[in-house]
């Protein structure tokens, strides 16, 4: 029941126009930042170097694929988990908006196994999501810009790696990025059992995250305890892999932090969404 | 001793402080048409969710198959099919498709011939692949008809299905659901608030009101045991009120329009209006009788009220 189910979802996430948004505004966004880097990139990224032209020369194509794609990554990534809510906020809410959880639970599946099957459709969708940037960013990177040794500024100074040391650190970095993603699609689907339109979870899973961000970047010791908790606090985790050393422990912990707060999420949502009367 | 497809005993339901249901006991036997009346905010609708475990009852015991639907959900919606209040569809998926995807999780395997000649038997042939969103009232009821269909099962749970529906859409679908009765041998549960239809199609019925059942039993028992509405026609009016009030003494006799009166008389005692009115030489033109579940309805509630 439950594969059948994941498949009825796949059917009406992709038949729904919105499920497109997320694919069409990545596709958007990439193509604008690879026309202004094609254009002026190189005046941004001799912006970046002059500070270290004493000390350094740089030679070779540093404005290529591979830095193309960690910045359109940087860029992005605060954005999707907007396109993500879009869809996964719609999942239980929508069902209740359109009154089709009516003729849904008066089939023989149980209310778990719905839930499981939109959680599974909807980490899918956010799979895809991140495919699709993947692809935009990584091979039309080096599809306009050629390939190359990595440079990445950190707060500690230019990190600098080399050509054959890059893809897996962008796979590693794809599938944490992934758990941040997935972690957020688990919180609008939680907050999806709470409401019975669709707007609301969506917006509010957007609250959160703006919240949890300005709780996580304010320089205030009251929220000393609880920032390292919070999953906005490991959202950029990715960018642990582009680091040198890898700070393992670091992603490691991301790693739990966040796989912590997707189960948390989906015990909240399976215990309400079973609690739930369905008077809609 | 029939065998019981439905047994409701005592369920009562509140949202907060609202008592929705408070006693509501009926049973179900298989074969039956089942008329569940009662005016609106009687808890219908939510007697109907506790009973398809949309909503948890509060108290009371609900079986469907002799089964407890707590602990067998499953298995009695694998043989139940429904529509809760109005049929709502994915409007951006297709009538085929909507069924598809229903069809997928209702337990049985339905090919595409089938969904296509389920299609066909409510009436949507030439329409399979329109989206759902461009479909009228009419047509959304059909829909919801063809998927509380298409797995197959024994009982059929239709919340007030022609609500909202033209005349020609509810002969459709009385037609649709006595063809059902007759030649699928199903069991049917309907609410509705057209009491007419109930009382044409529901071979028993139970009316609830403020959350409680009132009345329960055979459609025709209970209204053999109640009067007739007459209409008569007559020449001279006035000479025709006087005989029969005169006769019926107690019976409050309406005088409408020209030539005509109506009252509610016992059955028993409708044969000899003809006699009395003709004995005093007034001409009968016409002589309407009819049994009226509206009238039982009202009085049933009403009395209920006091």
């Amino acid at each position: 029941m439950l594969f059948k189910s994941v498949y009825n979802e796949f059917i009406k996430i992709a038949a729904k126009p919105r499920s497109y948004l997320g694919i069409g505004a990545i596709t958007l966004l990439v193509g604008v930042i690879l026309f202004a880097l094609k254009s002026d990139g190189l005046s941004i990224l001799s912006f970046v170097t002059s500070s270290f032209e004493q000390t350094l020369s740089f030679e070779g194509n540093l404005l290529n694929g591979n830095l193309i794609a960690f910045i359109i990554l940087q860029m992005l990534l605060v954005q999707i988990p907007l396109l993500v809510a879009l869809v996964t906020g719609d999942l239980i809410s929508g069902e209740f908006a359109m009154g089709t959880i009516r003729i849904v639970m008066t089939k023989p599946i149980s209310r778990t196994t719905l839930l499981l099957s939109k959680f599974i459709a909807g980490a899918v969708y956010t799979a895809c999501i991140i495919i699709w940037l993947g692809i935009m960013a990584l091979i039309f990177g080096r599809i306009f810009f050629g390939t190359g040794d990595l440079i990445v500024l950190n707060t500690d100074g230019l990190v600098i790696l080399q050509e054959h040391d890059v893809l897996w650190r962008y796979l590693s970095g794809f599938a944490v990025a992934f758990l941040a993603l997935l972690t957020v699609a688990s919180l609008s689907i939680c907050l999806s059992c709470f409401s019975e339109n669709s707007i609301g979870p969506i917006v509010a899973t957007m609250s959160i995250i703006i919240l949890f961000t300005i709780i996580g970047t304010l320089e205030v010791s009251v929220f000393d305890s609880i920032r390292p908790y919070l999953f906005t606090t490991h959202m950029a985790s990715w960018r642990n892999f582009f680091e040198e050393p890898l700070p393992k422990t670091e992603i490691i912990k991301s790693v739990i932090i966040l796989v912590a707060h997707i189960l948390l999420f989906l015990g909240i949502s399976m215990y309400t969404f079973n609690k739930k009367d369905i008077s809609a | 001793m029939p065998e019981s497809i439905i047994s409701i005993q005592h369920l009562s339901k509140s949202f907060g402080t609202f008592q929705a249901v408070k006693d509501v006991s009926f049973q179900v036997f298989k074969g039956d048409v089942f008329g569940f009346l009662g005016p609106n905010g009687a808890g219908k609708s939510t007697s109907m969710r506790c009973m398809l475990s949309l909503i948890k009852a509060d108290s009371g015991d609900i079986r469907l198959f002799d089964l407890p639907i707590k602990n067998h959900r499953e298995e009695i919606l694998r043989r139940t099919g429904s529509i809760v209040e109005k049929p709502d569809f994915y409007k951006y998926l297709s009538a085929y498709r909507n069924l598809d995807i229903f069809a997928r999780i209702s337990g049985t395997y339905s090919s595409k011939k089938e969904i296509y000649a389920m299609l066909d038997f409510v009436g949507l042939n030439g329409r399979e692949h329109d989206k759902v969103g461009g479909f009228s009232h009419g047509m959304k009821q059909r829909l919801g008809i063809a998927q509380t269909l298409l797995h197959n099962p024994d009982l059929i749970v239709l919340d007030e299905p022609t609500t909202g529906l033209d005349p020609q859409g509810i002969i459709d679908i009385r037609n649709l659901i006595l063809r059902l009765k007759e030649e699928h041998q199903k069991t049917i549960l309907l609410s509705s608030h057209d009491l007419s239809e109930i009382e044409m199609i529901a071979n028993r019925m139970v009316i609830i009101n403020k959350g409680k059942s009132i009345v329960e039993g055979s459609v025709k028992e209970l209204m053999s045991t109640e009067n007739l509405f007459i209409r008569l026609e007559v020449e001279p009016q006035q000479k025709a009120l006087e005989v029969l009030k005169n006769a019926f003494p107690d019976i409050p006799i309406q005088v409408k329009g020209e030539n005509q009166l109506e009252f509610h008389l016992n059955r028993n005692q409708v044969p000899s209006i003809s006699q009395l009115l003709n004995s005093h030489e007034i001409a009968i033109y016409s002589l309407e009788s009819k049994r009226s579940l509206e009238d039982y309805f009202i009085k049933i509630v009403q009395q209920d009220a006091i």
